[in-house]
Formats: structure tokens, C-alpha cells, sequence
């Protein structure tokens, strides 16, 4: 009940702050440009799209969001409130996640794409958009400003981003799955152009569990580096 | 004088903080970006896949330039946001630098290097083609439209939040460099309003007066209107 509101209350801040409205013109956007291109091109541009901008878009929001609560003095007020730590920190990867999939849905249904794996596209729309948020959480910690916030991400995202060129195919590449980010992109990819259902099973499952973890060590460096920082 | 000063001090204060140096400079980290993919993967794209990317370096290019500008225009934005939260800005407003000062040190400031990146980019990409009055002009143009992202940001959104929400759709601005491929006449029509159109135009026309003109009246109302904007509300 408590997380099921601060979600509520999350959402209303998100449309508040314009998400919803700035993810309409993205997709608009997105979906311009999309409508151009061959069938061929947009096999391979389709996930990569959905892939990069609207999965990701949790680790973008989410240090202003957390600096800006910071600075009204809210994180001060949750440690005396109910809502515990995880709680909030899922509210905030959940609505994060609910713009990603609808965005994600948005693009893949109005690019009019032939078959698509609208069950997985939700799953890994969901499982990619936790981890980003959730990593944001913990860049987060020790930024005292957006600018900081931003630079910080820059590393992480080509720690993260450079391995996803291991899918072009190369003696070997397979390991690479094994960064998550690859194995997110690898699902993505399935969602358009099939993928055998034990892959996809074992990709949801690796992805699931790179979440609980991310989430349990987002927890500890929330409270120990954000909520007591002072 | 004081805003010579201040000028100074701002150099000072971002050359000791290590992450706005690094931000200040992160449009050479993408121009280098833009130079390999130049160097490495269009001539690998050319040899796989037969698709030549030159009939689009107008494109490209313009789109280097809009990334740089607008960069520097969204790191100024969030600069001023955060003063603007820490009350430094407040603090500025009320010494003989006054709030109009205030803006015109912290914009001007990203506007000289949005006109250091772009010379850089020009020397870099080799437009030797272009004469030296465009690329004065593609300057200034660089210099308005970095002022016109930071106010964007500055003067739209009153948290960091929503400077992040205006900092994403700002991206969105650069589409309008591309409409020309797109020939859909409505998008056209929508892009004749904003910056980007004009610059590719430019540099697809480097001799034309014409769009020169227009170029600089679209970026100078609206700087003008955003100008506007800020001093009302603050008024």
C-alpha cells in the first residue's frame, strides 16, 4: 500500500515535471525518422532506438530527481516517514519504468514493424530501465550538483554502452554477454527478430537477477552516501 | 571593468573545479568522436554495406555544430540553475554586477567557447571549401544559439528537473537540421521557425545571402524573445 502510493505520488511529480509530455515529442520524433528508412535499416535501428533512449531514460531523470529531493529536505523527512528505503527506491525504478514502457510501445507500434514480441518488449523495456535507474541511484551519491551528476554517468555509460558492439560478431563475443547491458541489448534485439525461448528465458532471468542486486547495493549506498551524506 | 573581473574569477573558479573543466571541454572529446567515426567507420560502412555517407556530411557537420553549441548550452543552464538554488545568483544580482550582468557574464562566457568549438570543428573537418565570412558567421550563429539553449533552460524551468525534462526536448531541436531529407512539407514548414533548419541550410549554401539573413534574424528573435522573457519574469 505504501509503495503503491509513493508510485502514485512519484507519477504525479513525473507529469508534473513534464516527462510524459517530453517522451510524446521524443517518440514523435523518433517515429519521423523511423518512418524513412528501409525495412532492412529498421530491423537493426528499431531495438537500438528503443534500446537507447527510452530504457535509458531512467538514468537521466533520476539524478535530478534525487538532488532536487536532497535540496527540498524530502530524503530528511522519509527517514522519520514509514516508507523505507527500498520502498522508495522502488517507486522511483517502477514510474521510471512505466514512461520506458510506454514509450517503448509507442515507438514499436506506430513504426508499424511486422512481428514483435510485445510480451518481451515489456519484460526487457522494464528489466533495462531498472538497472540504468538503479545504477543512477548509485552514481548519484557524492554529486552535489546536475553538471557533477551528468559528468559522472559519462564512464559508466561507455563502461556499459562499448561492449554492446561485442553483438556485431567476433571470435568469442558471446562472453560479452555477461555485461548486462549486452544482455539486454541481445534481448531487445529478440523482441524484433525472434530469439529461442530457453535464450530468452535465461537473458530474463540473468537480467532479474542483475536487478535484485543492483537494488540491494542502491539501498545500502542510498542511505549510507544520500539520506546521511550531512 | 567588473565584468572583465568576473570573467576572470569565472575562469579561475572553473579551471579549480576538475568536473566543470572537464564539461567545458567534453565538445572536443566530440568532435575527436566525430573525427574517428570520419576516419575509421564511414570508409568501413562504405566497404560493407556500399552506403556512402558523403552526400550527408552537410548533415553531419551541421549536426556537430548544433551537438557543441547545445552542449555548452545545457552545461551553462545547469550551471545557473544551480547558483539559481544555492542563491549565488541572488547574491550576484545584488552587487554592482546586477542581475542583467549576471546573465550576460554567465551566457557570454559559453557563447566565446561555443565560438572556440566551432572554429575547432571547421579546422578539424576541414571546410576549407566554405569562405571565411560563412564561417565568421556559423561563429556567431554557434555563440546565439549556446545563449539560447542556456536560457531555454535557465529561464523555463524553475528546478533541476525540469531543467533535465528541457535539457531532453531540447535534443529534439536538432531534428530540425535534418527535416530537408525528411520533404515533408508541414515539417518544413515547422522548421523555417527554428535554428537548426537555418544552419544546415547554410552550410548547404555557403554563398547564399539569402539564408545567411534569415539565419541570423531566426537565432536573433530568438534570443531577443528569450532576453525578453527572463527580464519580465524576473521583473
Amino acid at each position: 500500500m505504501r509503495l503503491q502510493h509513493a508510485i502514485l505520488a512519484d507519477m504525479r511529480f513525473q507529469i508534473k515535471h513534464g516527462f510524459y509530455l517530453v517522451y510524446v515529442i521524443i517518440t514523435v520524433m523518433y517515429l519521423i525518422i523511423l518512418s524513412f528508412l528501409p525495412e532492412k535499416v529498421l530491423s537493426v535501428l528499431l531495438p537500438v532506438v528503443v534500446f537507447s533512449d527510452p530504457s535509458v531514460l531512467g538514468l537521466f531523470f533520476i539524478g535530478g530527481i534525487i538532488l532536487l529531493e536532497k535540496g527540498q529536505g524530502v530524503l530528511m523527512v522519509l527517514v522519520v516517514t514509514p516508507l523505507r528505503s527500498v520502498e522508495y527506491i522502488l517507486s522511483k525504478v517502477i514510474s521510471l519504468s512505466i514512461i520506458s514502457v510506454a514509450a517503448a510501445l509507442a515507438i514499436s507500434w506506430f513504426s508499424y514493424f511486422p512481428s514483435v514480441n510485445w510480451v518481451l518488449l515489456i519484460l526487457s523495456t522494464i528489466l533495462t530501465s531498472g538497472i540504468f535507474t538503479l545504477l543512477g541511484i548509485m552514481i548519484n551519491a557524492g554529486c552535489n550538483t546536475v553538471n557533477q551528476y551528468m559528468l559522472k554517468t559519462i564512464p559508466y555509460m561507455l563502461l556499459f554502452i562499448i561492449p554492446c558492439l561485442a553483438l556485431i560478431g567476433f571470435p568469442y563475443s558471446w562472453l560479452f554477454t555477461i555485461v548486462p547491458s549486452v544482455a539486454a541489448l541481445k534481448l531487445m534485439l529478440g523482441v524484433y527478430h525472434g530469439i529461442i525461448w530457453y535464450e530468452a528465458t535465461a537473458l530474463v532471468v540473468y537480467l532479474f537477477i542483475v536487478n535484485y542486486i543492483l537494488l540491494r547495493f542502491a539501498v545500502r549506498v542510498f542511505e549510507s552516501k544520500i539520506v546521511y551524506q550531512d | 571593468m567588473i565584468q572583465i573581473t568576473l570573467f576572470r574569477n569565472d575562469i579561475k573558479q572553473i579551471l579549480r573545479d576538475p568536473v566543470m573543466t572537464l564539461l567545458l571541454v567534453a565538445p572536443l572529446l566530440l568532435i575527436i568522436v566525430f573525427k574517428i567515426v570520419e576516419v575509421v567507420l564511414i570508409p568501413f560502412l562504405m566497404q560493407k554495406t556500399g552506403f556512402d555517407v558523403m552526400p550527408y556530411a552537410s548533415y553531419v557537420f551541421s549536426f556537430i555544430l548544433l551537438m557543441n553549441s547545445g552542449m555548452l548550452g545545457i552545461v551553462t543552464g545547469f550551471m545557473m540553475l544551480d547558483e539559481r538554488d544555492g542563491n549565488i545568483a541572488q547574491l550576484l544580482e545584488v552587487t554592482p554586477l546586477g542581475r542583467s550582468g549576471y546573465l550576460i557574464n554567465r551566457l557570454s562566457f559559453a557563447s566565446i567557447l561555443s565560438i572556440l568549438y566551432c572554429l575547432v570543428s571547421f579546422a578539424v573537418f576541414r571546410l576549407a571549401e566554405l569562405p571565411f565570412y560563412s564561417v565568421i558567421l556559423f561563429c556567431l550563429l554557434s555563440a546565439i544559439y549556446t545563449a539560447i539553449i542556456g536560457l531555454l533552460i535557465y529561464s523555463g524551468a524553475d528546478d533541476k528537473v525540469k531543467g533535465l525534462t528541457y535539457a531532453k526536448g531540447l535534443n529534439s531541436l536538432v531534428l530540425f537540421a535534418f527535416t530537408d531529407l525528411f520533404a515533408l512539407n508541414w515539417l518544413t514548414f515547422i522548421s523555417w521557425f527554428f535554428p537548426p533548419y537555418w544552419i544546415t541550410m547554410m552550410i548547404k549554401s555557403p554563398y547564399s545571402f539569402t539564408y545567411a539573413c534569415i539565419a541570423m534574424l531566426v537565432h536573433v528573435i530568438w534570443l531577443g524573445f528569450l532576453i525578453f522573457r527572463y527580464a519580465k519574469r524576473e521583473s
